[in-house]
């Protein structure tokens, strides 16, 4: 009895130390702005400045590179997703870019790469976006080269029906904002010595309780750890009553979590000394420090309240579509990491091979995870021992191809299509971690 | 008679999009028939890329966001 508690226990301590991990500082630091960046461009981007390079008359040269930075700039959520995609198969470029943009919307979104980059590394993310980019274009090629006598026969049907002609006018203080809210993700994630070098020293003016000090240590925390949490959950609570009726205008729980989730940013980005109460103010919280000073300042002058409210209400959407799924998935990863014995692991996937690659990939299709749990359920793999290709292998099919997202797409596509179509990411994907291995390895 | 109709799969947006067109109606005093078409085959009959869509008296007016009050305001007042 006493062995089963005790197993249990250290079920629940490694559900939060995986928690812990993922409310690091670090991660904080880019997933904050990756939301607030994703709600601007889902409401500050208008969607007719991509889809006008989509229409029915768009070349080739054109409509395959837009339908990937399509990816991009609109899909962060799957409710946009599969109307864009029929859209463009059936009145617009057609099925290759369609599929195009299906492959690569889930995969390379702004959260996703920020996300893989903070918790599993830099190579992975990039080799994700660009071999996303990469595949999604040569499987569009393939299907629309498979399917070449049924694409004439559409452009026939194909009255104009002027869909794609819209074109929107983007203010360029959007473009600035932009940028800015870029610099902020880049310099709260970035290694460089000019953003990690500390330049002072600040010497809290208060002591810390020993007890208190000592209660967080039990836990794992370090006191900015403890407070960053602290921050969290304030917003929460400030943006429930804030942001959920943002569209009958700004009340005072507004500023009051718009205000948090700068002062989190602040908080997050200086490095702290292990045990003790000095602060090293480093590059890295002077440059955000500027940066959201000019975020604030451009938005204030040159957005009305109503663009403003759009973009609180898009992220806020994010916020609560995504972050409970995740939280929920850290901590259960970090639980399945104790029970998955690590042998497993290592001689299923251990090594880079085609077989270990296409494991990964089986794995990603008859799994689903939400938007984002893909990214710790691999890093659990990670620890776990499983090799970087495999690894990639799983991160590029998952998203894309699930059960579920399956039959959706016979629903829209038809059996034969979507046979084609899932066959082709399988053998890509595999092959894709198995390159990424092999170079990585020489 | 107004016929309005919202086209969009459910999400929230597509919802706020609804109580916002049911507000402006209210307020305007319009006799208006509203319809949800959530059946992903019945939207792309409608020429709009992304959901939600706005549809008055069988008009496209709005697809991809939620327009402004005073949009709505607008296109309700013009098919009164």
């Amino acid at each position: 009895m006493e062995t089963i508690l005790q197993y249990l226990g250290s079920l629940l301590w490694a559900g939060w130390t995986g928690l812990l991990d993922y409310l690091a500082a670090h991660v904080l630091l880019c997933l904050v702005p990756a939301f607030i960046i994703a709600g601007f461009m889902s409401s500050m981007i208008p969607k007719e400045a991509i889809t006008r390079y989509l229409g029915p008359k768009a070349s080739k040269w054109i409509s395959y590179p837009a339908a990937s930075l399509g990816g991009f700039i609109l899909a962060v959520c799957s409710c946009t997703i599969l109307p864009l995609f029929a859209g463009i198969w059936k009145r617009g470029a057609g099925l290759g870019p369609a599929i195009t943009f299906l492959f690569v919307g889930p995969a390379i979104n702004i959260l996703a790469i920020t996300y893989t980059g903070a918790t599993i590394g830099m190579d992975i993310a990039v080799a994700r976006l660009v071999l996303s980019i990469a595949f999604g274009i040569v499987i569009g090629l393939i299907m629309a080269w498979v399917f070449r006598k049924e694409e004439a026969q559409r452009t026939v049907d194909m009255a104009a029906q002027g869909v794609f002609d819209g074109r929107a006018r983007v203010k360029p203080s959007v473009w600035v904002l932009f940028g800015l809210l870029i610099a902020v993700l880049i310099v709260g994630t970035l290694q460089i010595g000019l953003l990690t070098n500390v330049y002072a020293r600040l010497t809290l003016p208060f002591e810390w309780g020993g007890g208190v000090a000592r209660a967080l240590a039990a836990l794992n925390l370090t006191p900015q750890g403890a407070l960053l949490i602290v921050m969290l959950v304030v917003i929460g609570v400030a943006a429930w009553k804030g942001f959920n009726d943002i569209f009958s205008g700004f009340n005072r729980w507004t500023y009051v979590a718009i205000a948090m989730i700068g002062l989190t940013i602040l908080l997050a980005a200086p490095k702290e000394e292990v045990g003790s109460l000095v602060i090293g103010i480093n590059g890295r919280l002077i440059g955000e420090l500027i940066l959201l000073a000019a975020v604030v300042y451009v938005s204030a002058r040159s957005f009305t309240r109503d663009e403003l409210g759009g973009w609180i209400w898009e992220t806020w959407k994010f916020v609560k579509q995504i972050f409970p799924l995740l939280i929920v998935g850290v901590f259960a990863a970090g639980v399945v990491k104790v029970i998955i014995p690590e042998t497993w692991v290592r001689s299923l996937a251990g090594q880079n091979t085609i077989g270990a690659n296409l494991i990964g990939v089986l794995f990603g299709v008859f799994m689903y995870f939400p938007t984002l749990v893909e990214v710790p359920v691999a890093r659990m793999f990670l620890d776990l021992g499983m090799a970087r290709g495999p690894l990639l292998a799983y991160l590029l099919a998952d998203p894309e191809l699930s059960l579920q997202s399956i039959l959706v797409l016979n629903g829209v596509m038809g059996r034969k299509k979507v046979t084609i179509y899932v066959g082709l990411v399988a053998v890509m994907s595999t092959l894709a971690g198995y390159l990424f291995g092999l170079l990585l390895v020489r | 008679m107004v016929s309005i109709k919202i086209l969009g799969s459910g999400c929230a947006n597509c919802k706020r999009l609804e109580a916002l067109a049911r507000k402006v109606a209210g307020d305007l005093g319009l006799e208006a028939e509203f319809e949800k078409v959530t059946n992903m085959d019945d939207i792309m009959k409608w020429p709009i890329l992304s959901t939600p869509g706005l549809v008055v008296n069988g008009q496209v007016v709005s697809s991809g966001r939620i327009p402004s009050e005073a949009e709505v305001i607008a296109w309700l007042k013009q098919a009164a």
